[in-house]
């Protein structure tokens, strides 16, 4: 009986002496700049993690994902990833902010480690040390350039204006969408930056609106876009333009600062909305955001489906090369194309990426907020036809 | 009989020569030279998840050092070193990439556009003093962040990345990256902290004190205030820029983020623990402020303090209590020890000093 009891115990920790273990770390802003974001995106991640550690989704491999705070700080982003890959030996990294993901890039590229940045800028995945940064959905610059088809098909001849944060992540797609609009036919004409301190915008919309411009194209944060309709409202200006964002600028975190503001408000995305209820990704969203307890408001919030999407996608990777390692998360990523892309649901298009693809949901659509509030697709899915060319990717 | 100047525990000076040397004793002399050696035997003793706090903690006290020359031994309030360190970085960055020029030159040519706009910055303090030449430089602040996010050649605040340094053979590799730049940013430190307090007991360095203590006097004595002023922001910013060019290839790039008005904050917060008008100060501020930080992000992973969750959603007890602790420390600082822990460094230099006598 007691060989029996010795030989159990010594059998169960030779067991767990030789599970594997996956460690999934992510860095990105819970408080500071852009943490409105942040904050969802990392409880998105927390609990995707737990989730799949509940439905023993990686038998035999134990997963550890480890959340933690940068204040959208890059110094802080950097120590963070350095701890996960030279302490905790991360399979694969989460990131969070542009700046940060871009300084890191050539660091990613020498330990060869996976990583899906929160921030969809095209310049993550531009350029020879890219090779092991993957974009979950389209890129800002794509998505941009779906709104300048869409106003060119709707308008032909229609003059732009952009308003973008001035920021690597705000003028990445400036370039992009002059580009795409000198071939579709409408104009460009004039560029701004704004940040988040823009509590008065009344000279820059009635610069606009002495430009002729009909249509406002923002790549920013919502905060930012909200106090530009605001004061658009105010002027009586939200009839005669029509304001439209990329990723970041639209959601539930536009109708909740902006109020009745927002109405209208055309956004394109790749993930599904709340109130999709048909999505079998939405009703896992709403599941696992009740199983965590999760407040309504984060639940209803894109960028927890968006951090669900990211951590998805690496705990998928390390279930189908069965290795924890960094390479077998690579290998799992890269294995996502034809027939094997991956779809957890969360986005109007499979995830497929390959060793030269390395962009996950590339399919997007553009919806339009209701006088609920409410983002309603005002379009299928689909993909711009002319972003490629205006930016074949290096 | 002169006291031995190993043993000596008063003070023996009788000429103005030996009052200006810098080590009083040949056992401050000898004990420096084995903290020095014990900080660069430190990569053998310590595991490296320490050094990229320890790196952190040098460069900053370079920038210190160069703040308090300013603000601290000058009485010229500067809310800009984070400015000046961004000029360094952009400069050293630009060396580097576009003069190919290696990191040892790249990062002393930061060092002198740090000091060439910073004397510019400073010419408003040949008018203005106090709070309104603290918003001079706050202003200079703004400009920097503007300028360079709408400066096509600085990547308008993007990445702009140098290539792979490498000295005496050893190439800066994730493995090593927080070694060999705590290798490289040591020398530095104790170079520039040697010349500061060497330049502090020539004639310029006396003007600045002079000049702080009460400028009208200093000019009735024959000093001219505004150029010492000058020559301050001159040495301040130097020192900046060259902390700057050594964050910048720390971080692995140039990047608008890393030296906005929070760094020029934190520099401050810095110079004030660590004690204004201090060059021990200079060291521990920086080690105070870096250690409390990282203290805090240990202390919420501990037990305790991981459980709770009395904090909006998704803020753990490290995010929470980073700013609380970092404003408090200041604040506690300024009311109870407004000399900062440079003033606890010199009780405790004293007490050994005098050590078994009490008086």
């Amino acid at each position: 009986m007691k060989r029996a009891a010795a030989l159990s115990a010594l059998l169960t920790l030779s067991l767990a002496a030789a599970q594997k273990t996956a460690t999934i770390g992510w860095s990105g802003a819970i408080t500071g700049p852009t943490s409105d974001a942040g904050a969802s995106y990392a409880a998105g991640v927390e609990d995707y993690c737990r989730y799949a550690v509940s439905q023993n989704t990686l038998p035999g491999i134990k997963l550890n994902c480890v959340v933690r705070d940068d204040q959208y700080n890059n110094a802080n982003t950097q120590r963070n990833f350095e701890d996960y890959v030279g302490n905790m030996n991360a399979s694969a990294f989460l990131g969070y902010s542009t700046g940060g993901t871009l300084q890191l890039k050539s660091t990613i590229q020498e330990v060869k480690v996976p990583t899906l940045p929160g921030s969809y800028h095209i310049g993550n995945v531009d350029g020879a040390d890219s090779q092991y940064i993957f974009l979950p959905i389209s890129s800002y610059s794509e998505q941009l350039v779906s709104l300048v088809e869409y106003v060119a098909k709707k308008d032909r001849g229609a003059k732009i204006a952009l308003v973008v944060n001035p920021s690597p992540f705000g003028r990445a797609p400036v370039d992009d969408v002059r580009k795409a609009a000198q071939r579709l036919g409408v104009q460009i004409v004039d560029v701004q930056e704004v940040g988040g301190n823009n509590l008065d915008n009344t000279a820059l919309l009635k610069r606009f609106e002495s430009a002729g411009v009909k249509y406002v194209l923002n790549q920013n944060t919502a905060g930012p876009v909200a106090n530009i309709l605001k004061d658009a409202k105010r002027l009586n200006l939200l009839g005669k333009m029509q304001f439209m964002g990329a990723h970041y600028t639209g959601g539930e975190d536009l109708t909740r600062l902006a109020g009745d503001a927002a109405n209208n408000f055309i956004w394109a995305t790749s993930y599904y909305m709340f109130d999709e209820a048909d999505k079998p990704g939405i009703q896992l969203v709403k599941k696992i955001g009740a199983a965590n307890n999760r407040k309504p408001d984060t639940i209803r919030s894109v960028h927890y489906t968006s951090g669900m999407l990211a951590a998805s996608i690496a705990i998928e990777a390390i279930r189908r090369s069965k290795d924890p390692s960094a390479a077998g998360v690579y290998k799992g990523i890269t294995s996502m194309t034809g027939s094997r892309a991956f779809n957890p649901g969360f986005t109007v298009g499979p995830v497929t990426f390959s060793a030269k693809d390395h962009i996950g949901a590339e399919s997007l659509r553009l919806l339009q907020a209701d006088s609920t509030g409410n983002f309603k697709a005002i379009t299928g899915a689909q993909r711009s036809a002319i972003f490629p060319l205006v930016h074949p990717l290096k | 009989m002169p006291a031995s100047r190993f043993t000596q525990t008063g003070n023996y000076r009788v000429r103005y020569t030996q009052d200006q040397t810098i080590f009083a004793t040949y056992a401050e002399q000898l004990s420096l030279l084995l903290l020095i050696a014990a900080l660069f035997a430190l990569p053998l003793i310590l595991p490296r998840a320490w050094f990229p706090y320890l790196t952190q903690i040098v460069i900053f006290s370079v920038a210190v050092i160069g703040l308090n020359v300013t603000t601290g031994y000058t009485g010229l309030i500067n809310i800009g070193q984070g400015a000046f360190m961004g000029v360094g970085a952009y400069a050293t960055a630009l060396a580097a990439t576009r003069l190919n020029l290696p990191f040892y030159l790249a990062i002393p040519l930061g060092g002198v556009a740090g000091a060439l706009i910073g004397t510019l910055v400073g010419l408003p303090s040949l008018r203005l003093k106090y709070l309104y030449l603290a918003i001079a430089t706050l202003a200079f602040q703004i400009i920097f962040e503007w300028g360079v996010g709408h400066a096509p050649l600085l990547e308008q605040g993007g990445v702009i990345k140098p290539p792979t340094p490498q000295a005496f053979g050893v190439k800066d590799s994730f493995l090593n990256h927080n070694v060999f730049w705590y290798l490289v940013s040591l020398p530095v430190l104790i170079s520039l902290a040697l010349l500061w307090r060497n330049v502090l007991r020539t004639r310029h360095g006396r003007a600045m004190i002079a000049v702080r203590d009460n400028d009208r006097a200093a000019a009735a004595m024959g000093i001219h205030p505004g150029r010492a002023k000058l020559t301050a922001f001159l040495i301040g910013s130097f020192y900046a820029g060259v902390a700057g060019g050594l964050f910048m290839y720390f971080q692995k790039g140039a990047v608008i983020e890393d030296y906005s008005l929070g760094l020029s904050v934190k520099l401050l917060a810095m110079a004030i623990v660590g004690g204004l008008g201090s060059l021990p100060g200079s060291f521990l501020g920086p080690l105070f402020i870096v250690g409390l930080d990282r203290g805090v992000e240990l202390l919420s992973q501990s037990a305790l303090l991981g459980r709770v969750t009395a904090f909006a959603e998704g803020v753990d007890v490290a995010s929470a209590l980073r700013p609380f602790s970092f404003g408090m420390a200041i604040v506690l600082f300024l009311m109870f020890e407004p000399r900062g822990l440079a003033n606890w460094w010199r009780l405790t230099r004293l007490y050994f000093k005098r050590w078994p006598f009490k008086f």
